[in-house]
């Protein structure tokens, strides 16, 4: 039997995955996938808290579905003006290696 | 009454003359002087430059080997006559002071009558309430006068007076004579602050004044060097000396005043004399001995001895005042003022008092026996006669009273002041034949015959000091060693005896050294061959004036048989008859014929080289002339004792504040620095190492959460 | 072992096994490629939930528009070395191990010993008025002007999605 547990969980692994891929990769787009599994597994979450939800108030209003419409909306404005970004620096300094871009360094 | 309510002038007229030699005299002195540099400074160091420059356009020797004297002692070519105005001032007043002291005396002793007698209590002459916090704190700045006052008063200004009128002639020329008398001024004003205190906290005060006045008088020769070879210190380092030895015996003053005024809750020693009955014995004894080691530093006793024989280093007038009749009597006197305090004291108080007196005068006679120097000799002379003072303070008990102490005090600041003066008229005599400083006893000899009135003072004062009999010492010390033997004390009679053999020993010898030797008359004691250079004569006038009135006093002050009933009503008077019927007294005589007789036979007959020969070629006799020629080496221990222990001490904290102190202020400021520099290196610039942060926090908290959840239930 | 549950594990290991694809290649594409896997396998699992909407959303969006622009990223911001080691680790991947692996296992067990446990095993009937889809219930939540509805927060994601397009644009542009 499904439980929420499961779903919860899956949602915690590829959480965990997207922070391992955000903090340990160079290249600043595999950084970015990374914060894309990241958001991915928010959404899972959400939208299985929305699935099993009993209590007869609320669940009606479907609030964990449209919570993760707009975090859909939001990802993919954030993911092109972070593209943007990083074709900027690319252009500057030919390199999109996060490790060298250091500028506020002490 | 209205004689004793005046006689406050006694004690405000040497500071009168004081103020008025500073402010007036003096500065018409140095302003009437002529310019030798130009006024480059402007004030008070004009002045100065004036006076420490007053002999660059003269010369008074013109010997180019007296180059080392011309700072020592600056001369002027004659005195201005503001400084020879400060000299009148200072002596009238003091004449009036010491007439009105003698009509004080004589008045109370019944001699004249010209007021009612004194109350036994004395009468308060002067007081100013200082600081009054109701019951529990009054401080009164009191001056009262009573008999034992008087004594010490007449003492103090009669040897002022004379030392005044004396350093007219011995002062003569000198670019600090007007300094010279203000100073006096004000250190009979010091001495008279204690001599008629009625407080503890006045005689502080006048204990300190002494002392800053002694500081100024021995130090009076600013300029003046050292002169290692003779084993002498600078006036300054000896001015110091004196001040700060007197000072480590203050420590123990102030401490046993202090015991006594947390117990009995005052400092007025009518006050004291009732509310120590009170008081725990043992606690008093104790506070009593801590007072007395102030009379130690004061008076010169071992062990705070050292600065005595340094402070010669003063003006001979200076020595006669400070060191032999006045200053170091200042102890004495404390003793006495205090003596029912310290009989109801328990018995240890005064056998602390006589055994330390004991001790001093038997070690200061020892080393006397060995030195050359003239003013020295009388220095340690001045030691072992205070150490006698003592014994006679502590040997007397309560039906004496302070009287055998105080009366040999009274003779001895007699004779000692003109041994002193004596010693000054020499050695100004001296000065003047071979211009240089000899103050060496074996370049002197033979100066009974070149110098006559000065050779037969001296001789009076030497039979004085000695105890020849019916001279004044005779009365006063040998009642003390009588009294010693009286009070069961046989170790201390013994010591005090052989001391007054080795008295009579060292006195002769000095005198015959000086006036005498193998080849005069008298069988050497009186003229012979002169072993220094240069021509010696008698002194004008007015040195030798006060030198035959103090040989009269000599004499005459042993005499006043009714001393004791004077002080302590109820005393035993003297008596010719009963001190002649007196074994003891024979005994004594026997021992200072003893030891004047040797000396006589020694030094009358051989020549001063053999006799030192002698003692050079047997070893006990020489380590035992060396040991007492370095004074016991007490000096040197002190010496090492300061240098290794005190500055060690020193360095030590130096240390402490260099590396522990500036380490930890310094060490504070390099950890901010090293620790900002290494944290800095947290700001990496780089988002990932933010994250890691971040997330790294999120997982402590989210353990931390988990924990507490589970576990703290 | 019914039905929805094996489908559940099928695409929950395929999603899994992709992400972690994502995240450990060396060639940046083939990571591009899993994580357009990865993707498709959300709108499955979003379609096991009974949230159609936001499975077809997840496609059109995710997998359609994210996905092309991360291909352009790629391929603007070349390097030369694509195929060995455009997509290396930094130094410190242990110390994101760490953190990861901590931060899962507080959150999964935080969530399965939560004493707040909401009725683990439920379903959405009664989710849904009768006879109106979810998508329809979508539309009704996100636009009606009458009813409980999340009208405002619709049109400010619209602003955001303005700014957003004007700003990539402004930083995206040669000068």
């Amino acid at each position: 039997m499904l439980t929420l547990n499961y779903f919860l969980a899956l949602g915690a692994v590829l959480f965990c995955i997207g922070l391992y891929g955000a903090l340990a990769k160079r290249n600043a787009v595999a950084v970015l996938m990374g914060i894309e599994i990241m958001l991915n597994a928010v959404n899972i979450t959400l939208v299985a808290f929305s699935y099993f939800n009993q209590t007869a108030q609320f669940k009606t209003l479907l609030t964990g579905q449209i919570f993760a419409i707009f975090i859909i909306t939001v990802a993919a404005a954030e993911a092109a003006v972070a593209l943007a970004m990083i074709i900027a620096i690319y252009r500057k300094r030919s390199t999109v290696d996060v490790g060298e871009i250091d500028l506020m360094k002490w | 009454m209205a004689l004793y309510d005046f006689s406050w002038f006694v004690l405000f007229s040497p500071l009168f003359s004081f103020v008025v030699i500073i402010f007036g005299t003096r500065m018409w002195d140095l302003f009437s002087r002529p310019r030798a540099v130009p006024a480059s400074v402007s004030g008070a160091h004009g002045e100065h430059e004036a006076e420490a420059h007053g002999d660059t356009h003269d010369d008074e020797h013109g010997e180019s080997e007296s180059m080392q004297e011309y700072d020592d002692d600056p001369q002027l070519p004659s005195l201005t006559p503001g400084a020879k105005w400060s000299g009148y001032i200072g002596v009238f007043i003091m004449a009036l002071a010491c007439i009105y002291s003698w009509l004080l005396l004589l008045n109370t002793t019944g001699v004249i009558d010209i007021a009612q007698a004194l109350p036994a209590k004395g009468v308060l002459v002067f007081s100013y309430t200082w600081l009054n916090q109701g019951a529990t704190a009054s401080y009164l700045v009191a001056f009262r006068v009573d008999n034992l006052a008087i004594v010490m008063m007449v003492v103090v200004t009669t040897v002022s007076l004379l030392v005044q009128f004396y350093s007219q002639g011995y002062m003569d020329n000198s670019a600090g004579y007007a300094r010279f008398f203000s100073y006096l001024s004000l250190f009979t004003f010091s001495m008279l602050v204690i001599t008629f205190a009625q407080n503890f906290l006045v005689m502080f005060i006048g204990w300190e004044l002494v002392g800053l006045s002694s500081y100024l008088l021995i130090g009076f020769w600013i300029n003046k060097r050292a002169k290692p070879e003779e084993d002498r210190l600078s006036p300054a380092t000896a001015a110091i000396e004196a001040f700060i030895t007197t000072r480590i015996g203050d420590v123990g003053f102030i401490i046993g005043i202090m015991i006594l005024f947390a117990n009995t809750g005052t400092f007025d020693f009518a006050t004291l004399t009732s509310s120590v009955t009170h008081m725990n014995q043992g606690l008093l004894t104790l506070a009593m001995i801590f007072v007395f080691c102030g009379a130690i530093g004061k008076s010169a006793q071992v062990p705070l001895h050292v600065w005595l024989p340094p402070a010669m280093e003063g003006p001979t007038p200076v020595s006669a005042l400070i060191h032999a009749a006045t200053m170091v009597a200042a102890g004495v006197y404390m003793v006495a003022r205090t003596f029912p305090l310290f009989a109801a004291a328990g018995p240890a108080a005064f056998l602390v008092v006589a055994w330390v007196g004991g001790i001093t005068a038997i070690f200061a006679a020892l080393i006397a026996l060995a030195q050359y120097d003239f003013k020295r000799v009388l220095a340690f002379s001045t030691i072992s006669q205070l150490g006698y003072m003592f014994v006679g303070l502590g040997v007397a008990g309560t039906t004496y009273g302070p009287g055998p102490g105080m009366f040999h005090l009274f003779t001895h600041a007699f004779f000692k002041a003109l041994l002193f003066l004596g010693a000054g008229s020499v050695l100004h005599a001296l000065h003047h034949a071979t211009h240089r400083e000899v103050q060496d006893m074996r370049q002197m000899g033979g100066l009974g015959s070149r110098m006559p009135i000065t050779a037969i003072t001296w001789l009076v004062a030497t039979l004085a000091i000695s105890g020849f009999p019916f001279f004044s010492g005779f009365y006063s010390k040998d009642s003390i060693i009588g009294l010693a033997f009286d009070h069961g004390d046989y170790a201390l009679w013994a010591i005090t005896l052989f001391t007054a053999g080795l008295t009579a020993f060292y006195m002769l010898r000095a005198f015959i050294l000086a006036f005498g030797g193998k080849g005069g008359s008298f069988g050497g004691l009186w003229g012979g061959p002169y072993r220094g250079a240069g021509d010696p004569h008698e002194s004008p006038i007015t040195i030798t004036i006060p030198l035959i009135l103090l040989a009269i006093a000599s004499i005459v002050a042993g005499y006043w048989f009714g001393f004791y009933a004077y002080l302590t009503p109820g005393a035993p008077t003297l008596s010719l008859g009963v001190i002649l019927s007196d074994w003891k007294t024979w005994v004594g005589v026997a021992v200072a014929f003893i030891g004047l007789g040797w000396a006589y036979a020694l030094y009358g007959s051989v020549e001063f080289a053999k006799i030192h020969e002698f003692v050079e070629n047997r070893p006990v006799l020489r380590v035992s002339h060396q040991i007492l020629l370095r004074k016991f080496y007490v000096d040197d221990l002190y010496s090492a004792l300061i240098k290794y222990v005190v500055l060690g001490l020193c360095h030590i904290a130096a240390a402490f504040d260099t590396y522990i102190v500036d380490g930890i202020v310094n060490g504070a400021a390099g950890l901010v620095r090293t620790s900002g520099r290494d944290l800095s290196h947290v700001e990496t610039g780089r988002v990932q190492t933010y994250m890691a942060g971040f997330f790294g926090g999120v997982a402590v908290l989210a353990i931390a959460v988990i924990v507490l959840v589970t576990f703290v239930k | 072992m019914n039905l929805a549950t094996l489908l559940f594990w099928i695409v929950a290991i395929i999603l899994v096994g992709a992400a972690l694809t994502v995240v450990t290649m060396r060639n940046i594409v083939h990571s591009a490629l899993a994580l357009v896997v990865v993707f498709g396998m959300a709108s499955g699992i979003y379609l096991l939930l009974n949230a159609e909407f936001i499975a077809i959303v997840q496609i059109l969006i995710y997998a359609g528009a994210v996905t092309i622009l991360v291909l352009f990223a790629l391929m603007l911001t070349r390097t030369n070395n694509l195929r060995t080691d455009s997509n290396p680790t930094n130094k410190q991947w242990w110390l994101a191990v760490i953190i990861s692996a901590l931060v899962g296992a507080g959150i999964i067990y935080a969530t399965a010993n939560s004493p707040h446990a909401i009725a683990n095993s439920g379903n959405s009937a009664g989710q849904l008025p009768v006879g109106i889809s979810n998508v329809v219930r979508i539309g009704q939540l996100l636009y009606s002007p009458t009813t409980y509805s999340y009208v405002l927060p619709f049109e400010i994601a619209s602003v955001v999605l303005l700014v957003a397009i004007v700003g990539a644009i402004v930083i995206g542009r040669e000068d």
